[in-house]
């Protein structure tokens, strides 16, 4: 195949999803060409026709001569610490930054700047607009699909008084990412951990099953993957892909290990609030940054109607309710 | 010396045949609960988030017990210079290095993830009692096997040299080739065994058994551990449970090995297991009437459940035969010194200790964290069960055949 094929192959591609694309590839500085040409080895790489080595060998030179200097200081996508995929000794000889994108990352992370601000998030929730719908449980459940046994967010009912005068009270609760966890403490391991957001968290790659994270929370809200999934109600059988755990996690991944809210940590990263908290249908539900004076949680924290719970257990939540 | 023939197992053959048909038997059924447990992991167990420990840290808790209290007769031995108690110092060494490896086969079962057991070896965390109670164990059977040497080596010189078959074998392999038994060597022995026992008493009684009892009592979330009586509870209830194991193993010996029987020591075994019963009782007590004054509704209904609820078995189990039982045979001067009376006690606080132990695991974790919560129900499953007969058989084993090839009773009566 030589490189009038794939131009014209990429054409169509190209036509497929832009009108006169190359037109619109040409305003560029850089060369279509070469750019196609590059499209189309890096396929065969893909496909195994082409080793990464033989790639970068070709283009190696020509690549300095058209990006110059941004080339030469850009990390070579072949060269990573996990999955390198070009042999060492080619690698050192690439004109372009032999380091992985991570190493280039750890470089820009370290010295976060002064005005970074790291959040301290909080939870508050107001009993009296709560109605005790369990939209938050179902929405966690949903969302986080947790599996048989385990639910994130509970609906605790309280009765008072005594009949005919009688009040009943919903208290919805998630975690409440104490400041001081008791469940990271007894930890042997460090498999919970409190991040600097103020949300504790569980590394599913190390946590053993002990279980006496589950013991020592005085909240309840700690659960445990003992095996049961909801597999077989699903069409594509062990295909399920949990958000919590990231994208590679199936249900499998957690079994044997505790488990916790972590306020939806992969919507957070998003900029979009808990499952819970979006979904509650009488906005009871209120997150924020607790750090900052300014934000609406911390107001409500400090309201006279605002309580924790068991606060002489000293866990210090960071979770109010507004009586 | 010489004319001793190092024959130290069963007298008669068809009590051994018969002894380790049993323990076959319930080791077949331990590895179907086995096979059950690899394969389905945790689901044939009743555990749940509310009831997240049961029958496998029960037991766990009640190995750790009977081999610090097995130990630390043991230690008076060697270390208070108890010269009665040389007699049993071995086997209660050995008791009590099988009781760490079962309790440890227990809790490595409760893991969720048993391929992940040694990570808190890899992963530290000085916070977590946890953390620092694995490695307390990991250095607490380093020194019971150290002493256990120490204490045998020149008897497994003997063996090797004069005895025959595979006992002189497995002696000879055991000396570590320090065969040299001049009196210099042997006192270099006994310098060595009362360190490690000096080393040893406070590892067991403050790390070993103290910790497992701090294990449960850290935590705050639930009020009938949280007491700071609680992990001294537990150091007395092991030396009851060690006592009375090591009374009743020193019985057993003499009748099935025909090893040489003291009524002497018997009744001074029988005066401490009826001394630390009392104790045992008293600080319980103690501990009752300070939850209980308090009114706090957790700790009001936690007694309830023990005492009534569906797991009130245990504590029965407990009042009867950890409690009244031996102390209605202790009590009389006359059943102290009659080993078939003193075998009845002695099973009978090993048997009854098992419920102490399920009254501190279960009940306390029934009662729901916050009012609204679902209470937990529990109780062990057939599996449960099965496995723990598994486990608890191979302790058997391991001591029987042990106790068979290896020199644990003095051959030299030093007393």
């Amino acid at each position: 195949m030589g490189a009038g094929d794939s131009l014209e192959n990429y054409e169509t591609l190209l036509e497929d999803h832009l009108e006169e694309s190359l037109e619109e590839l040409e305003k560029t500085e850089y060369s279509t060409d070469l750019g196609i040409m590059m499209a189309a080895d890096a396929r065969r790489v893909s496909s195994g026709e082409m080793s990464s080595d033989e790639y970068w060998g070709k283009y190696d030179d020509v690549a300095v001569s058209e990006f110059g200097e941004d080339y030469e200081q850009t990390p070579n996508p072949a060269v990573d610490r996990v999955q390198q995929t070009i042999r060492e000794e080619t690698a050192e000889t690439l004109s372009c930054d032999a380091c992985s994108l991570p190493d280039v990352a750890e470089d820009v992370d370290e010295e976060p700047s002064e005005d970074d601000h790291i959040p301290q998030w909080g939870m508050v929730i107001d009993l009296e607009k709560c109605v005790g719908c369990e939209s938050c449980t179902t929405a966690c459940k949903a969302e986080n699909r947790t599996p048989p046994g385990v639910s994130y967010n509970v609906v605790m009912e309280q009765e008072h008084g005594v009949f005919p005068n009688v009040t009943r009270t919903h208290m919805p609760r998630p975690c409440l990412q104490c400041q001081n966890p008791p469940c990271v403490q007894v930890c042997p391991i460090t498999a919970t951990y409190k991040m600097e957001n103020g949300i504790t968290t569980i590394d599913y790659d190390r946590c053993f099953g002990c279980r006496y994270c589950l013991v020592a929370c005085p909240y309840g809200a700690r659960y445990f993957d003992f095996g049961e999934d909801y597999q077989d109600e699903f069409d594509e059988e062990g295909k399920v892909e949990v958000p919590e755990y990231g994208n590679e996690r199936t249900f499998e991944d957690t079994t044997g290990q505790a488990m916790k809210c972590n306020y939806c940590h992969h919507r957070l990263e998003r900029g979009e609030e808990p499952a819970c908290v979006e979904t509650c249908i009488g906005d009871a539900r209120y997150m924020g940054d607790l750090a900052d004076p300014e934000s609406e949680v911390s107001e409500m924290a400090s309201d006279q109607r605002a309580f924790r719970l068991k606060e002489e257990q000293g866990t210090d939540p960071n979770m109010y309710y507004l009586k | 010396m010489s004319t001793r023939s190092y024959n130290f197992g069963f007298q008669d053959s068809r009590v051994r045949v018969g002894w380790y048909a049993i323990l076959a038997v319930l080791l077949v059924v331990g590895l179907y609960g086995l096979y059950v447990r690899l394969t389905t992991g945790l689901l044939e167990t009743n555990l749940t988030a509310e009831v997240p420990w049961g029958v496998w840290i029960a037991f766990y808790i009640y190995f750790v017990g009977l081999s610090a209290g097995a130990f630390l007769v043991s230690a008076m031995a060697n270390v208070l210079g108890m010269r009665s108690l040389h007699a049993i110092e071995r086997d209660a060494l050995f008791v009590a290095i099988i009781s760490m490896i079962v309790a440890l086969l227990f809790v490595q079962s409760d893991l969720g993830r048993i391929d992940r057991s040694f990570a808190p070896l890899l992963h530290r965390q000085g916070m977590s009692v946890l953390s620092w109670e694995v490695h307390a164990y990991a250095v607490y059977i380093g020194v019971l096997t150290g002493e256990l040497y120490f204490s045998m080596r020149k008897d497994l010189v003997t063996v090797s040299e004069t005895g025959s078959g595979i006992r002189a074998k497995l002696a000879g392999l055991l000396t570590l080739g320090r065969t040299d038994v001049s009196e210099e060597a042997v006192a270099t022995d006994r310098k060595w065994l009362k360190r490690l026992g000096i080393l040893g008493i406070p590892l067991a009684i403050f790390f070993v058994h103290g910790g497992t009892g701090l294990l449960f009592a850290v935590n705050h979330s639930i009020s009938y551990w949280h007491t700071g009586v609680f992990p001294v509870i537990f150091i007395i209830s092991a030396v009851v449970s060690g006592l009375g194991l090591v009374v009743a193993l020193y019985v057993a010996r003499s009748k099935f090995f025909g090893d040489h029987l003291s009524r002497e020591l018997l009744a001074g075994l029988g005066k401490l297991l009826g001394a630390f019963i009392l104790i045992d009782i008293g600080l319980k007590a103690l501990d009752t009437l300070v939850g209980l004054y308090g009114m706090s509704p957790a700790k009001v209904e936690t007694w309830y459940l023990i005492v009534f609820g569906e797991n009130a078995w245990a504590f029965w189990l407990m009042v009867i035969f950890a409690w009244l039982i031996p102390l209605a045979i202790l009590s009389r001067k006359r059943w102290r010194r009659s080993p078939r009376m003193m075998v009845v006690a002695g099973l009978s606080v090993v048997f009854g200790v098992i419920g102490t132990r399920f009254v501190i695991v279960v009940p306390a974790l029934l009662v729901p964290d916050m009012d609204g919560m679902p209470a937990g129900v529990y109780a062990g499953t057939a599996e449960e069960w099965i496995l723990s007969v598994g486990f608890i058989a191979l302790g058997a084993l391991i001591y029987t055949v042990g106790a068979e090839l290896l020199p644990l009773k003095p051959l030299e009566d030093d007393h």
